[in-house]
């Protein structure tokens, strides 16, 4: 082909992908066409021509730069919000949660501060809190948000516990020498009222620990999924109870897990660990309204770990 | 996943547009909006862009009657495309019940396109579900633009790159006319119906 057809087609080809927002693509050829002009010996308007060039490359990549270093994600407006939530998000504390996940930390906060009411969601919402302050600001203001909850009265011992043990593998893996302060546990509390003279009631120890359950495995003693380790999201955790969806699809494992059956061989996955233990299946409920209708949400009790 | 509601006979699915940044997502999306007046719904949402580029997702949602005493209504989404944008584009694929992979015609976007298809592999698999198995069609997008002079690949070398294994029904496009855009939806749309039949048995 004839030089200059070829300048021509790069040209064209350079301000089509420019178009059509390629811009690395665009510039690429730009930067091809520039390459054969050079090797023109006469040209007219070869300077130009050239100069042109130069300056279509420049502006592209002004243009690369904005799309590359802007805002991955920008504040919406209250109305995206409000389609982001009602989108994505099924209960009060996922639609909280879910525009975290949106980036739009500052009105996620808002709304999990609110959800700090509700003694079904504390627990939960108060990690995520912890989790926007990290993402809005650092890991510093998390921590101080831990030592504020800790001098108030919001949370008892065992829900802020659940918060520290939360944040205190956060903090150590990015390597910051901070231990946080275990809150005074319910028992401790009771202990102090007795010293004083008062009346010794008899309380219920109470419970163990237990870590933050993401998932959990299963393995079948009987039934046709015998001998079989079948993995299960956590959806929800209070304590020692954790609750778990069964797809209806699943009918096989549906019908397999009873209301009281035991389950002896469980693996159980958190953030930093895992270990085996024992539960019982407390709860069998099918979910009759929401788009996870025809699911079954199965309670199971932690009994040892 | 789809919602069914079995006192009212209705189902609401979700169908997700995925594919590599500026392949003509949401072009595909606009053109619907624009000329499938009947079906849609309610407006279309852009959740902000940047230069023309889709930052979050964009929405419509359509409604297509009664098929088989079933009222269907359909929401169309459009991810982000751009490769830093991963996580969003998880978040919009789930609960997907239909895919429509519009890939990109223009030849120095063969890579993207590859790259795109895995991603969106990567990502089904996290979600438990198998490429194989989900409701996927292809659209070859662009294709106005070999008017222009402009190198694309054919649609056999398309088919090669990214149907080869997967052979499923694929349409070429321009969705900036509007040509293919139909044909791949209501492609799409009968795919999904026939998986939610087969997992519902909704139209007895």
């Amino acid at each position: 082909m004839d030089i200059s057809l070829q300048i021509k087609s790069l040209l064209n080809e350079a301000e089509l992908y420019r178009a059509q927002g390629l811009f690395p693509e665009a510039k690429d050829k730009y930067h091809a066409a520039s390459d054969l002009i050079h090797k023109i010996g006469k040209l007219k308007n070869k300077d130009s021509l050239l100069k042109a060039i130069s300056d279509k490359i420049q502006s592209l990549e002004k243009k690369t730069a904005k799309v590359e270093t802007g805002p991955s994600s920008p504040e919406l407006s209250e109305k995206g919000q409000n389609l982001i939530k009602s989108l994505f998000g099924e209960n009060d504390l996922q639609k909280a949660v879910v525009l975290a996940k949106f980036g739009q930390f500052e009105r996620a906060v808002v709304e999990l501060e609110a959800l700090l009411k509700d003694d079904v969601y504390r627990v939960d919402a108060g990690k995520n809190i912890i989790r926007c302050k990290m993402a809005i600001a650092s890991v510093d203001d998390a921590i101080d948000q831990y030592h504020q909850w800790l001098s108030g009265d919001l949370f008892t011992g065992h829900q802020l516990e659940s918060i520290r043990t939360y944040l205190q593998p956060i903090i150590d893996r990015k390597g910051i020498d901070k231990i946080l302060p275990v809150p005074v546990s319910e028992k401790d509390e009771i202990n102090t009222d007795a010293d004083s003279g008062g009346i010794a009631f008899s309380m219920p120890e109470p419970e163990e620990e237990i870590l933050d359950i993401t998932s959990i495995g299963i393995t079948f003693t009987n039934g046709s999924h015998k001998g079989k380790m079948v993995e299960f999201d956590v959806n929800f955790q209070s304590g020692g109870t954790l609750s778990l969806i069964i797809s209806k699809n699943d009918k096989g494992l549906i019908d397999e897990l009873k209301e009281g059956d035991r389950l002896d061989d469980i693996q159980f996955y958190s953030p930093i660990a895992m270990f085996k233990g024992t539960a019982v299946v407390t709860t069998k409920t099918r979910i009759d309204t929401g788009p996870k209708r025809g699911d079954f949400c199965l309670d199971i009790k932690v009994t040892s770990t | 996943m789809a919602i069914f509601n079995l006192k009212k006979r209705e189902i609401e699915c979700k169908v997700v547009y995925y594919g590599p940044g500026r392949c003509g997502k949401t072009t595909n999306l606009e053109y619907v909006f624009k000329s499938y007046k009947k079906q849609v719904t309610g407006e279309m949402v852009s959740i902000n862009t940047e230069g023309d580029r889709t930052l979050f997702f964009d929405f419509l949602p359509i409604g297509l009657g009664k098929i088989k005493g079933c009222d269907i209504r359909v929401q169309l989404y459009t991810v982000p495309g751009q490769v830093k944008y991963s996580s969003t584009r998880k978040l919009v694929l789930r609960g997907v019940d239909g895919i429509v992979f519009v890939a990109d015609s223009l030849e120095v976007r063969r890579e993207k396109n590859m790259i795109s298809l895995k991603d969106l592999q990567s990502n089904l698999k996290e979600y438990g579900k198998s490429i194989f198995k989900v409701p996927l069609i292809m659209q070859y997008n662009k294709r106005d633009l070999a008017d222009e002079g402009i190198p694309l690949m054919s649609i056999e070398q398309m088919d090669r790159d990214l149907n080869r294994q997967l052979k499923v029904p694929s349409f070429p496009g321009s969705a900036v006319k509007g040509t293919g855009v139909g044909v791949t939806l209501k492609a799409c749309l009968m795919e999904t119906l026939k998986s939610l039949q087969r997992e519902f048995k909704w139209a007895k």
